[in-house]
């Protein structure tokens, strides 16, 4: 099966700082692929490639292939507003918008789309269903976003990016800000949005890539030690370096 | 006495002299207050009545033959001033912010800053200057002409255009002074919002300016409410500027926009010296009736502004 | 922008892809409208100031003649040296009243910022500051003009121009105190000074650049404002006579206002000439102030 994305021969610099170097990796689709490795390791960098966020800084580039769909999405001429309304990103902390419930869903919509009254409305309900939000705001969706609890933003937040309808999905670290409670329904709700979405997440817990992930890319100083399923990587790893960091040796 | 006792009773002169200046303007134009009663803000005719009669007493106050005093004319001109400043001054100043915050790169968004800040510091006779020389003879004999012909069948905009003195002139003149408070205020808002807010919009697609308008923005709405609120109060209590280009009108409600007014702040300065031909001293009074209405309205309108700015979480703003 | 790679025939959702396309290209336009209006507002505001500036400068130098500065004022015509004498007598003047009592409040605002009072201090500061000068300057003229019989005078002219500028030097005296690093203070606690060694010693000189930025932002208030003027200093046109009251002193920002409706030429010169002085000393002090403020962020 080809997949969703594949990255080949990527570099990635912070001004002078060289850090992601010449990363080779596939993101198979409708998987759920983890990144792991201690901070600062470039994993999050990663992330950041795939739909272009680093545009927002200057002094940042990247070179080397990113293919999506026959795309470098890093090339010139791609359309980057267009490229982030197929890849979608939640981050580590949730960040709903200074709006209401559901103008925080209707807000991605309507930049894309023009949907009627009613289809925004089933978009909204559809998007809430799939975060599993749905039950807990469906009376109060003209409240302002921030009146809910830490765990809901989150959940609101993915329902945001999936409302926009993506193909892949980035995750930064989703749950490090949340509760353990509030992190499982995160963690099962990423394992449901795999069966539409190719998804890539970043994750400092080991337990978390163990339990949600597919494949699992370790990655150290900027280099990609090693990609493997799940099960191969927490129970042989081939590398020294990731046997130490998984078995809390270091990181 | 301690540190502390010593540092309070100089430190105390601050709130001691604001209730002061309040207090002193109510004792001294209660007796103006008294005979004016409802009518001082209801009628628009101010009238020292005959200097050249013997005072007589009324309601137990000494007053001039046919004296009234009413200034419905001056409470007009000043919130219709003060309006027409802040239709101006709210884009131009939201306008200039964005700009600055998110279309300017560093170094060049310090200089240009500056350049606002700048504005923001030149005095208020000076902008009346400029109004004087400049604004005045351009907008009298070009603009409002030009503008009553293209635009003269929508209320307030058609009629007799006046010498260039007036309601819109003010209105124009008082938006240049407020709009640096405005766009600097803003500015630093905006640049305050964090980055992952930002992220967030663009992660979704948005183009920058979307992120901008449409997050970013109402992000920082109560601090541009607040703001607009102290830029109301400055507008309403602004005198110089507003003295020299508003055509000084007396006992007159403007009927259009180009017509000539007259402000409470400007009023009292323009007043004083006839105010003073009257032997009984309730015009003096009188006028201290409209500075303590003045006083107590800014006082309202910053209690306002600072309230609404304090629960935005702007403890230091720009004075 | 091309977002063709987008839309090949390989695309996942080809129409929708088209679709949300077509609608980029919108928003696009839109977003770069927007980002027009937004600097036709700066534009706007840029070009008011230069012409404000280029006006007081261009008719300013014109004017400025050594005249101006050895002579004073002679009806309609003459120099400004009254003016200027008075300008810098009524700002040296409401400064030594206004700066201790301002820095004090200030201090107190800072130091004990959790008490009452301090937040009472700190509120009247921002409510003062919004008190439209005129009133001030009214109350000035009930109270000392008249109710004391001073008069137009200096005293008159010093203290209201003074508590117009109480909250200025109170509030960036505030702001400078806050930013001492409460560890270094806590230092000084811990070796057993008192409340008020450590405001005197340690706080108050490193506070110091940003309470000088503060006060001479005062000072350039105090020449700029006019409307509290005309009721406590009035006009002269003579050299102060070392008379606290019972005497009027001219000032720049006078000659301003009343020259310019005069119908002379030399009048009108003279008012272009003041606007020119009183501009440049206001700018210069607002570029200085910044200037202290920005070594010390790069000091940082």
């Amino acid at each position: 099966m080809t997949p969703k994305i594949a990255i080949h021969g990527l570099d990635f610099y912070y001004g002078a700082n060289h850090a992601l170097k010449s990363i080779t990796l596939d993101f198979p689709e409708r998987q759920v692929s983890a990144l792991i490795g201690p901070s600062g390791c470039g994993k999050s960098t990663l992330l950041r490639c795939l739909n272009r966020m680093y545009d927002l800084y200057p002094g940042q580039h990247a070179t080397g292939e990113v293919m999506m769909d026959g795309m470098n999405v890093i090339g010139p001429g791609v359309d980057v507003d267009l490229l982030r309304s197929r890849v979608g990103m939640v981050f580590q902390k949730p960040t709903p918008f200074p709006m209401s419930i559901r103008e925080n869903i209707a807000f991605g919509v309507r930049l894309h789309e023009r949907p009627s009254r009613a289809e925004m409305e089933e978009r909204v309900e559809w998007s809430l269903t799939r975060a599993a939000l749905w039950d807990e705001v469906k009376d109060r969706l003209h409240t302002p976003a921030t009146g809910l609890s830490g765990g809901q933003q989150q959940r609101l937040c993915i329902a945001r990016t999936i409302a926009v309808r993506p193909e892949v999905i980035l995750f930064d670290e989703p749950t490090s800000a949340l509760d353990p409670i509030s992190t499982l329904k995160v963690e099962e709700l990423i394992d449901e949005l795999k069966r539409d979405f190719t998804i890539a997440m970043v994750t400092h817990n080991m337990q978390q890539a163990a339990r949600v992930a597919d494949q699992v890319a370790f990655f150290y100083l900027g280099e990609m030690v090693e990609v493997a399923s799940a099960t191969t990587m927490f129970t042989a790893p081939r590398e020294k370096r990731t046997q130490d960091y998984i078995t809390g040796r270091f990181g | 006495m301690s540190f502390r006792r010593v540092l309070a009773v100089f430190a105390g002169i601050l709130p001691a002299s604001l209730v002061a200046v309040i207090v002193f303007l109510a004792v001294y134009s209660w007796p103006a207050v008294r005979f004016n009663g409802v009518g001082f803000v209801t009628s628009s005719t101010w009238n020292l009545g005959n200097t050249y009669g013997s005072p007589i007493l009324r309601d137990g106050v000494q007053v001039l033959p046919g004296a009234h005093y009413g200034i419905l004319f001056l409470v007009a001109g000043t919130l219709l001033s003060t309006l027409l400043a802040l239709v101006i001054a709210v884009p131009v100043g939201v306008g200039a912010a964005i700009f600055l915050a998110e279309a300017v790169p560093g170094q060049l968004r310090l200089w240009l800053s500056f350049l606002v800040e700048l504005l923001a510091a030149v005095p208020s006779v000076v902008f009346g200057l400029w109004g004087y020389a400049v604004l005045i003879p351009l907008l009298g004999h070009t603009i409002f002409p030009i503008m009553q012909r293209l635009l003269g069948f929508v209320p307030f905009l058609g009629g007799p255009t006046g010498s260039g003195y007036g309601l819109l002139t003010a209105g124009i003149v008082l938006s240049l002074m407020i709009v640096p408070l405005i766009a600097a205020t803003l500015r630093d808002a905006i640049l305050a919002e964090p980055m992952v807010v930002r992220e967030s919009a663009a992660a979704l697609g948005a183009t920058k300016f979307e992120t901008v308008w449409k997050v970013v923005l109402p992000g920082v709405r109560k601090i541009l409410i607040g703001v607009t609120i102290l830029a109301t109060g400055r507008a309403l209590g602004e005198t110089m500027a507003v003295l020299m280009v508003s055509g000084n009108a007396l006992n007159y409600l403007p009927p259009n926009i180009y017509s000539p007014i007259s402000t409470m702040a400007a009023f009292i300065v323009s007043q004083l010296d006839s105010a003073l031909q009257d032997p009984t001293g309730l015009a003096v009074r009188s006028l201290a009736e409209v500075a303590l209405m003045l006083s107590v309205i800014s006082v309202g309108v910053n209690t306002l502004a600072r309230l609404v700015l304090y629960r935005a979480g702007l403890k230091d703003a720009r004075v | 922008m091309s977002g063709a790679a987008l839309t090949g025939e390989e695309a996942p959702f080809p129409q929708r892809e088209a679709a949300r396309l077509g609608r980029m290209r919108r928003r696009r336009m839109q977003s770069l409208l927007g980002w027009g209006l937004c600097a036709l507002g700066f534009g706007l505001l840029a070009f008011a100031m230069g012409w404000i500036l280029l006006l007081v400068l261009l008719r300013g130098i014109s004017a400025l003649t050594p005249k101006v500065f050895l002579e004073v004022t002679q009806g309609t015509g003459g120099g400004l040296l009254n003016a200027i004498e008075g300008t810098l007598l009524i700002g040296a003047g409401s400064m030594l009243l206004a700066v201790p009592l301002g820095v004090a409040a200030g201090m107190y605002a800072a130091q004990f910022k959790h008490s009452w009072f301090a937040s009472a201090i700190r509120f009247m500061a921002d409510v003062l500051v919004g008190v439209p000068s005129i009133v001030l300057g009214y109350f000035g003229y009930i109270t000392m003009v008249e109710g004391l019989g001073w008069q137009f005078s200096l005293a008159a002219a010093c203290i209201t121009i003074a508590i117009l500028c109480l909250p200025y030097i109170c509030r960036t005296t505030e702001l400078a105190l806050s930013q001492v690093p409460a560890a270094m203070q806590e230092a000084a606690f811990a070796l057993g000074a008192g409340e008020g060694r450590v405001a005197w010693r340690i706080a108050l000189p490193v506070a110091m650049p940003g309470i000088l930025t503060g006060v001479l932002l005062a000072f350039a208030i105090s020449v700029g404002e006019t409307a509290p003027l005309i009721y406590t200093a009035g006009w002269s046109s003579y050299l102060w006579n070392g008379q606290l009251v019972r005497s009027p002193v001219g000032y720049l920002t006078y000659a301003i206002w009343a020259f310019i409706n005069e119908p002379f030429a030399s009048a009108n010169a003279l008012a272009y000439a003041a606007a020119l002085l009183v501009t440049l000393i206001v700018l210069l002090i607002s570029i200085a102030a910044r200037l202290v403020l920005l070594r010390r962020q790069g000091a940082r």
